[in-house]
């Protein structure tokens, strides 16, 4: 099995999307998906290295999974919904403490899906309208709602997140560069999304391997031993 | 989802071999160690029963188990765990809260009474810390409130060597190396004893359901999850493994690669660890134990034991394949990697993937085929003896055994259907096409490349004509037959032309360009004939072809003589014999010997000759009329001056003899100027054609390279003729007029002057007036300069003469020669002009012999 260089982990309420928009990326399509079951995961040869990417469950019976699968994330996308503002919420209130158990420089980048079931997403869609079967069970079924969730309040949450961190907003990507809005649906954004992060992802990889046990030895950093403890020739 | 059958299920233990139709007493664990299985029951006796396996042809086995020992314990309590430490011929048997060590063989407790006292669950380190093969790590959960605890168990004795405190109470232990994975009152965490620090790793609600905790390799566990599943986690805490999805109420786990087995009440679940999917449910109630022992999967009821056998790999991954089940296949065959030897796998895997190519092609898959045969190292010609006919007759190759496919041939395969055939046919050019050149095709060249051709000529491709103009290795008698067959003629030249048949290819083109047979590969043939025969060294074939290259046209048939390579036409070919085959054939014959006298420029008279009258019989034909002089230049006649002009060698008088009384007067006259006749020639251009500017070229042209004297003879010659009485033209005058005025310089104004008439104005001839003066003045000065010079240079001399002869000096016997150091025996010396005195034989020897020292360097 090949060792996975670096680890994404998709947390988001269930529903959102997490299942379609890994399954439009890796296999370039839009298709009926079952409510996941723990967890699936896949690896996405990225240039030279293997990047694995973790999709969750969102019901609340696997919750108690999440902060294992975080657990050494280079990476963690929360995905909401655009049409239900409690989707962001829940991001909030019960994902965001999943991520504890990430790496240290762990990225963030907040997504909101099914774009296309939004008014303004709607109208840049191409496909016809169409009963979306993410959405299974919950009130919401009519397509076409104007867009409940904006984009700032996205903003707003990836703010709280970098306080939430301890982050200082100057180290760490700008708020407009993680957040995105997307269809798993008609692939609005969808790439984007996936190759911007592992385009961030890469050099974080490196980094690691650079603290990794050493296998140079630096002799800039070198320092004679100190002298104040004489010798018996001194 | 199809099920896969990778395991069955045999009996091991029947139930009237054990508790016969004792109803209240039932199994309560299994132990498992090589041929020994240890069975631990309610009632607190343990029996120890022989296994033997039978290995069936179908890959599996059965087993009969015989009884070799039944020890009741002497407790009314039930054993709870049975552990075999078969380095230390010790069982391990956990009973009545309190781990005795029994022999392996005769169950009779050690000596020592050894035990581990206050044990609730055990667990055997099968990765252990410590070196000594003669010890076994046990783990222990204590009855004390949340501890472990962590012994080295020796063959009669025990040794405590870690105690650690839990956060909660635990309730299913699991060890690897320094690392506990414990199963909490409310989480599982992987807990190291040797730091202390432990790592959570996910919640659950042992409330709820029995917690599972089993290492299944090294640091890995498998862990019982919410909502059913079988969750992977590393001692580092993190899942490399997504989960699988069990029934909710699976009681026990084991492994045995690459699948996870659970057990619930009424099934036995086979997981793939590769794929996480569901490959196997069978049936079985009452399930109560299962467990792995080394590879060995044993499940029990609580009155009779059984084993689950594997199916061997290959069989399971054969299954797979007849039922088009590619990724599995090759996902499971990869996962066998670390079960099978590296040579066996190899030969294995590249099996499968060779047969899932084969797979994927039938299906039209061609990107993922070509993928699968790349990466399974397939012999092409597996591939190509699919497509009738294309393999060479003269190939040995036969299928392998057992075949990689079911198809006979492609016809089978596509049902008949010309459209899936052809999509075949284009899959298999582009990838002949590919492979050719790689070290796939070694060994196999000849039957590659003559499948491709057959392909190509089939299909009508163009690439045909580039296979069979670079290298390649198509068969000659399989390959000629074929193209025969398909009329690509051309190509077949090509082919002979490879196989240095030269003759049968250019045969076969003329036959084409004859149109005795069809094929319209190349519309310029002729021409491309031609030059085949041109760049040919074959003597023979150019000789046999250039009659029929000749006939079919003069002018590009030649080019077989006139365009070869300089070296090699001068080595082979003698242009006498070409000249007799190109008699019939006048336009080609002028070709040659313009080819021989201008590009070759060979000096031999009779080319130079020959074709000069071979122009003028040219020219003279064009103009049979002697008064039709036309004033413009036919290309004949200008090429008949040129040569006449620039050649040397040709026969002049002989030529002179033919343009005589021809009404060609240029030419004459440039025949008279080639004998020296200039006035001859000059006469016919000023009297004959009155042509001027000729005339004046003619003076140019026959004074090249040759000294001013001989010019101004000419211009002289020329001037004459101009001012001859006989011809008082006036435009002759001007003519001389305009002679003297423009070329001055060829004039010696001497000459010139007496010849003209005295009626001239001075304005007339102000120009070459003025030139001769300045010349005339030039010349003078500059002969005075050089007397002046003469003159210093001359009394420069006249000085130093008289410097040396000024002074005198004595000559007596004390003088000695330099050179010989003799004394002066005469009057007469040689006196150098640093004064050194030598004799007159010594300065003379001096000369002649260089080693002598110069007198002269001494000073």
């Amino acid at each position: 099995m090949r060792k996975p260089d670096g680890k994404i982990v998709l947390l988001g309420d269930m529903n959102v999307g997490k299942t379609s928009l890994l399954q439009r990326y890796m296999e370039r399509r839009f298709a009926d998906t079952v409510s996941t079951v723990g967890g699936a995961f896949y690896l996405k040869q990225w240039r030279s290295y293997n990047i694995s990417i973790w999709d969750t469950a969102g019901r609340e019976q696997f919750h108690g999974l999440g902060s294992m699968y975080c657990r050494g994330a280079a990476a963690v996308i929360l995905t909401y919904d655009v049409n239900h503002p409690q989707s962001l919420v829940e991001l909030e209130d019960r994902f965001l403490g999943l991520t504890d158990t990430a790496n240290t420089d762990c990225l963030f980048a907040i997504v909101g899906n099914k774009l296309d079931l939004s008014e303004e997403g709607a109208s840049e869609s191409l496909e016809k309208e169409g009963h979306s079967s993410g959405s299974v069970g919950d009130g919401c079924v009519s397509p076409k709602v104007p867009k409940q969730v904006k984009p700032e309040e996205a903003m707003a949450l990836y703010k709280k997140i970098l306080k939430y961190k301890m982050l200082d907003e100057k180290d760490v990507p700008a708020a407009e560069q993680m957040c995105f809005e997307t269809s798993a649906k008609t692939g609005h954004n969808v790439d984007l999304l996936f190759e911007s992060l592992f385009d961030m992802v890469v050099p974080m990889i490196l980094r690691q391997r650079a603290q990794g046990p050493p296998q140079t030895v630096d002799i800039s950093c070198y320092k004679p031993p100190s002298r104040t403890k004489s010798g018996c020739c001194a | 989802m199809m099920s896969t059958k990778a395991f069955i299920l045999v009996s091991a233990v029947e139930r009237e071999l054990l508790t016969g139709d004792r109803e209240r007493i039932s199994i309560e664990c299994v132990e498992c160690c090589g041929k020994n299985l240890y069975v631990g029951t309610t009632d607190g006796s343990i029996y120890h029963f022989l296994l033997e396996e039978k290995a069936l042809p179908a890959g599996t086995a059965t087993f009969t188990a015989t009884k070799q020992l039944h020890r009741h314990l002497g407790f009314k309590k039930p054993v709870n765990e049975l552990r075999a430490a078969s380095a230390l011929h010790r069982l391990l048997v956990l009973c009545d809260s309190s781990i005795t060590l029994v022999n392996m063989l005769n169950l009779e407790p050690v000596p020592s009474g050894a035990r581990i006292k206050g044990a609730v669950a055990l667990a055997l380190n099968e990765n252990p810390v410590s070196r000594d093969p003669f010890c076994v790590e046990v783990c222990i959960i204590s009855v004390k409130r949340r501890t472990i605890q962590v012994f080295l168990v020796y063959e009669d004795r025990v040794q405590i060597i870690r105690e650690v405190s839990t956060p909660e109470q635990p309730l299913a232990v699991a060890v690897d190396g320094h690392f506990l994975c414990l199963a909490l009152t409310t989480q599982y965490i992987i807990l190291n004893y040797n730091t202390g620090i432990a790592q959570d790793l996910f919640p659950y609600c042992s409330e709820e359901k029995r917690p599972i905790v089993k290492r299944i390799g090294k640091q890995e566990f498998l862990l019982a999850g919410p909502g059913g599943l079988g969750m992977f986690a590393t001692v580092a805490g993190i899942s490399q493994r997504a989960p699988v999805h069990w029934s909710e109420n699976v009681t026990g786990a084991a492994v045995c690669f690459p699948y996870v087995i659970a057990l619930d009440d009424e099934f036995i679940t086979v997981h793939s660890m590769l794929d996480q999917q569901l490959k196997q449910t069978l049936p079985f109630k009452e399930g109560h134990i299962l467990q792995d022992f080394e590879g060995r999967v044993i499940v029990a009821t609580s009155k009779a034991v059984y084993i689950l056998v594997p199916l061997p790999l290959e069989k399971q991954i054969q299954d797979l394949l007849a039922s088009h089940r590619v990724e599995e296949a090759l996902v499971l065959a990869k996962g066998a990697r670390r079960n099978i030897p590296k040579e066996k796998f190899q030969v294995m895997y590249r099996r499968v993937l060779q047969q899932a190519g084969f797979i994927q092609f039938a299906q039209l898959q061609f990107l993922e085929a070509k993928e699968l045969f790349r990466s399974g190292q397939l012999d092409v010609r597996e591939l190509i003896s699919l497509y009738p006919f294309l393999l060479p007759t003269s190939s040995s190759f036969t299928r392998s055994h057992p075949p990689l496919h079911e198809y006979a041939d492609l016809n089978q395969l596509t049902q008949g259907d010309q459209e899936k055939m052809a999509k075949c046919k284009r899959f298999l050019m582009s990838y002949l096409n590919e492979v050719r050149s790689t070290e796939v095709a070694n060994g196999y060249k000849e039957d590659i490349d003559t499948a491709l051709l057959k392909l190509y000529a089939e299909a009508d491709h163009d690439s045909l004509l580039d296979l069979l103009v670079t290298e390649n290795s198509c068969l000659l008698t399989d390959s000629a037959a074929w193209l025969e067959k398909h009329k690509k003629y051309f190509a077949l030249g090509l082919l002979y032309h490879y196989n240095n048949q030269d003759a049968a290819a250019v045969q076969l083109w003329v036959n084409i360009v004859n149109g005795d047979i069809h094929d319209s590969t190349r519309s310029d043939l002729y021409e491309y004939v031609i030059d085949f025969l041109t760049y040919s060294s074959d003597q023979e074939l150019v000789w046999k072809y250039a009659d029929w290259a000749l006939q079919k046209s003069e002018e590009v048939g030649v080019q077989v003589f006139t365009k070869r390579h300089l070296e090699e036409e001068q080595n082979s070919f003698n242009p006498d014999d070409i000249l007799t085959c190109l008699k019939k054939y006048p336009d080609a014959l002028v070709k040659y010997l313009e080819h021989l006298v201008m590009d070759r420029k060979l000096q031999r008279e009779e080319y130079h000759t020959h074709l000069a009258v071979l122009y003028l019989d040219k020219v003279l034909q064009q103009r049979p009329s002697a008064d039709s002089m036309g004033t413009e230049v036919t290309e004949a006649q200008a090429k008949l001056r040129h040569l006449l002009q620039k050649s040397d060698v040709y026969r002049v008088r002989f030529l002179m003899e033919k343009v005589q009384g021809a009404s060609l007067p240029m030419e004459r006259a440039i025949l008279h100027g080639k004998l020296e006749e200039h006035e001859k020639a000059l006469r016919i251009l000023v009297h004959e054609l009155r042509d001027i500017p000729a005339a004046e070229d003619y003076c140019l042209w026959r004074s090249e390279g040759r000294d001013p004297a001989y010019r101004q003879q000419l211009f002289h010659t020329l001037l004459t003729l101009y001012l001859s009485p006989s011809s008082s033209a006036p435009e002759l005058a001007v003519a001389a007029v305009d002679l003297l005025n423009h070329h001055a310089a060829e004039f010696d104004a001497a000459q010139v002057l007496p010849l003209l008439p005295g009626s001239w104005s001075v304005q007339l001839l102000c120009p070459f007036l003025t030139g001769a003066m300045r010349d005339s003045v030039h010349t003078r000065r500059t002969a005075q300069v050089a007397l002046g010079l003469a003159k210093s240079e001359n009394l420069i001399y006249k000085y130093d003469k008289m410097r040396l002869k000024g002074s005198s000096f004595r000559l007596s016997d004390k003088n000695l020669c330099q050179t010989c150091q003799n004394p002066f025996c005469e009057p007469v010396f040689v006196r150098y002009p640093n004064g050194g005195l030598v004799h007159t034989h010594c300065a003379a020897s001096r000369h002649m012999d260089p080693s002598s020292p110069r007198p002269g360097a001494r000073t």
